[in-house]
């Protein structure tokens, strides 16, 4: 979980252009989706591929809404439970 | 210094770095977004190998990418790799490629002695990625390329040939070695970094001569 956790602050600070004591901040309820103006939909796109990429994972359409990404924990609690099934 | 070649559907052109004999390391890059992205960095690694380790290098405009005269709407696997395969044949020594991510596709060539991969993305991940882009509707057509039906349908049989395989820390995938760095692919603006940049030319310079001993 603490690596999954590790990759996933990772591909935010990477996709979003974010420094590193800024994602290092983030808690389980710092809020994403909406409250960071890096994240739009081109942003989202990215995130969700190199979560794929360094991950291992699939993630497919039906599984991606406001919920998946309202938050850094629910985020990474989804990537948790695809990548440890 | 930019040099053509000549491939079965036209010509090139490519840059070179570097000593005129002994191994040379071409160069393969990204395909479409993040090859905007990764061409300064990619550069940095070859003008290293060049003036710290002296090994030559090459970075082709395949047919397709780049500078090339051919469209995207017109771009395909084959052309790609055998646009790959002449520029290691016309920098003439024994070739070596350094592929980085999508670029890994391309270089399977039996011109190609031995191979180094940096954070390869297999095809059917690239399709995943592409399709993703288009539904998103940031951009146009995908990621503001036009791309032949032919193409997309190919990726998923596009396979990543083995290779020494380096990845970013935090990439849970199988991995000869994990360096410290941002992904610069996905950066927002295209930026450098230099001290990746150095590192992988020593890891690149100490396997080509391993493999030349």
């Amino acid at each position: 979980m603490l690596e999954v956790e590790t990759t996933v602050r990772g591909v935010l600070r990477d996709v979003l252009g974010l420094s590193d004591d800024r994602v290092a901040a983030f808690e389980a309820d710092t809020p994403l989706f909406g409250a960071l103006p890096e994240l739009d939909s081109l942003a989202v796109a990215g995130v969700l591929t190199e979560m794929e990429d360094r991950l291992g994972i699939l993630i497919e359409d039906d599984e991606v809404d406001g919920e998946m990404l309202e938050s850094f924990g629910t985020l990474t609690r989804f990537a948790a439970r695809k990548s440890l099934g | 210094m930019i040099e053509p070649y000549d491939w079965a559907g036209g010509r090139e052109a490519m840059l070179r770095f570097g000593p005129g004999s002994g191994p040379v390391v071409i160069a393969a890059l990204p395909l479409f977004e993040e090859a905007n992205r990764m061409r300064g960095f990619a550069v940095t690694i070859l003008r290293a190998l060049a003036d710290k380790h002296g090994i030559a290098g090459v970075l082709p405009e395949l047919p397709g990418t780049g500078e090339s005269l051919i469209p995207s709407e017109r771009i395909a696997i084959s052309d790609l790799r055998a646009g790959f395969a002449a520029a290691a044949r016309t920098a003439g020594g024994r070739a070596y490629s350094m592929a980085i991510r999508s670029g890994a596709l391309l270089d399977g060539s039996v011109v190609v002695r031995r191979r180094w991969h940096f954070a390869p993305q297999p095809g059917d991940a690239l399709l995943r990625a592409l399709r993703r882009l288009h539904r998103s509707g940031g951009l146009p057509h995908y990621g503001g390329h036009r791309l032949p039906d032919a193409f997309l349908e190919e990726l998923p049989d596009c396979h990543v040939e083995p290779a020494r395989t380096l990845r970013l820390e935090g990439d849970t995938r199988p991995a000869d070695r994990l360096v410290p760095g941002r992904a610069l692919w996905r950066e927002p603006a295209p930026s450098q970094d230099s001290e990746l940049a150095h590192l992988l030319a020593e890891d690149i310079a100490a396997w080509v001569r391993a493999c030349e001993a």
